[in-house]
């Protein structure tokens, strides 16, 4: 259980790659450091998603991606009561599934 | 490469089936082994194309399984999991089978019975192929991925919720007219989105999407006949020749893409199988689109070259689509209302398009079509397999 969520930065070209890879998308190069991923962005886009997968007892979801002032995009959890495209949201960290006793942290994003 | 022709195409009907796996994969094989009239040629390799089995039905090496159901020993065999693609994938390894001289005949046959488990299994076992650690840990889902591709693609050009209740319309319609279609029943614009009851008939699933906005959830299984130059000869029946294939991927993680609306995956292997069959979009006269959901048969439309970026709604309020107009879409009804057994769709899709080529295709058949374009859809847009099929004149 993590309480930061982490992208591989390549050492080469700077290319952020979220999820981290094997080989950096951008300049095929093999070396990366970590870099955490998180802060204010923007919302890209969103949905209340009411096919829900196991391990979910809420009747909907809000999810999210946001494109982060530094140019990365993430995909989260949204818990702003009204949400709008291109509206200012920041990051933080919460349980984002449950899979039976273990809790999953990762990116939810609030108003910023 | 050598050439490659559909011999014959069949299928069991979409929808909820009593039949186990191999009982549906075996009455499509047979379909179109009877459609083929193969006779006393043998077949040489039989390819499955399922997603599921492993974790829905407990089931694997299906290839192996199919063989010892239709009693093809000692014909080659395996199964080819590529998610929602599978059914294309598996064609696409049927032809090179033909097009390498390694076999004559090559028995394809996707299949799926996903409606054994309950709804939310059914929906995890399909997000399972998103990325796992930035995706799918959030409760990502298809529908949700569907819904947040929507929503900015609807905002960046103009697409309202009535341009996607008239390509459901449009598919309901034409599945009325399919036998084999999982949901046969037509829907109207004010049964869907504009009156009152509406929201009852029609709630959200992934918003903007909602439940006429996507595909059901259906269990069956539709097979085709792969045959070599030397063999289609020695048939009757109309020629039906693989014109062209191609295939393309795309960033696992939606968010990473440069252009999250744009189908990237879906434009260059649409490029590459019109280039391999020296024909242009323009070219088609019937298509079968993966309509997952609504949003997509509209920005796969585009993708694949028919109307140019964020035309595609206009041309639906033109009617441009439908059954009579200048390029049917789906006239098999879509995954829409035609259903989607996941691993069977891409086959299924094939069938629709060899029929319509054939001319068996009854009251949905498309007139003297003779170059037809299938897009079958992986992941959410991952991988793509783009088909291309011409009626050869004798």
């Amino acid at each position: 259980m993590s309480d930061k969520v982490y992208g591989a930065k390549c050492t080469s070209c700077g290319t952020v790659n979220y999820p981290a890879r094997a080989v950096c998308r951008n300049c095929r190069s093999e070396t990366f450091e970590p870099i955490e991923v998180g802060g204010e962005g923007k919302l890209l886009t969103y949905t209340d998603v009411y096919a829900l997968a196991i391990d979910y007892e809420t009747r909907y979801l809000r999810l999210a991606i946001v494109e982060l002032d530094n140019g990365i995009r993430v995909t989260g959890q949204l818990l702003d009561d009204d949400p709008k495209l291109g509206k200012r949201v920041r990051s933080t960290i919460g349980v984002v599934r449950k899979p039976g006793e273990v809790s999953i942290m990762g990116l939810q994003f609030v108003p910023a | 490469m050598k050439p490659v022709y559909i011999a014959g195409a069949g299928m069991t009907k979409f929808g909820r089936s009593e039949w186990s796996l191999m009982e549906l994969a075996s009455n499509a094989s047979l379909a179109a082994l009877r459609h083929a009239g193969l006779g006393k040629i043998p077949v040489d390799s039989v390819v499955v194309a399922n997603m599921g089995a492993a974790r829905v039905n407990r089931q694997t090496a299906l290839g192996s399984a199919l063989v010892d159901q239709l009693a093809l020993y000692p014909a080659m065999a395996e199964a080819v999991e590529n998610g929602p693609a599978s059914g294309a994938s598996a064609f696409k390894v049927g032809c090179q089978a033909i097009a390498s001289g390694m076999a004559d005949v090559v028995l394809v046959t996707g299949v799926e019975r996903m409606r054994v488990v309950n709804g939310l299994e059914g929906t995890d076992f399909v997000a399972s192929l998103s990325q796992p650690e930035v995706e799918y840990i959030y409760g990502v889902t298809l529908p949700s991925l569907a819904g947040m591709f929507a929503r900015l693609f609807m905002d960046r050009f103009g697409v309202e919720r009535r341009h996607l209740a008239m390509i459901a319309i449009k598919n309901h319609e034409n599945a009325t007219k399919n036998p084999y279609a999982h949901i046969q029943l037509a829907v109207t614009m004010e049964g869907i989105l504009t009156a009152p009851e509406a929201v009852v008939n029609n709630p959200p699933i992934a918003t903007p999407l909602h439940m006429f906005d996507c595909c059901p959830v259906s269990d069956g299984a539709a097979s085709i006949v792969l045959v070599s130059e030397e063999v289609v000869g020695k048939l009757g029946g109309p020629k039906v020749r693989v014109a062209g294939i191609g295939q393309a991927t795309d960033t696992h993680a939606v968010h990473e893409r440069e252009d999250p609306t744009d189908l990237k995956a879906v434009r260059i292997a649409s490029e590459k199988a019109f280039s391999m069959a020296g024909l242009t979009p323009q070219d088609v006269d019937v298509a079968e689109l993966h309509d997952a959901f609504t949003i997509l048969e509209i920005a796969e439309s585009e993708a694949a070259g028919f109307f140019g970026r964020g035309e595609a709604h206009k041309a639906i309020e033109r009617g441009e689509t439908k059954l009579d107009g200048k390029l049917p879409i789906n006239p098999s009804g879509g995954l829409k209302a035609k259903g989607h057994p996941v691993g069977a769709t891409g086959v299924a899709q094939l069938v629709e398009l060899a029929w319509q080529l054939r001319g068996d295709a009854d009251e949905r058949q498309v007139k003297n079509a003779k170059i037809a374009y299938a897009c079958n859809f992986g992941g959410f847009g991952n991988n793509v397999v783009a088909t291309v099929l011409r009626r050869e004149e004798k």
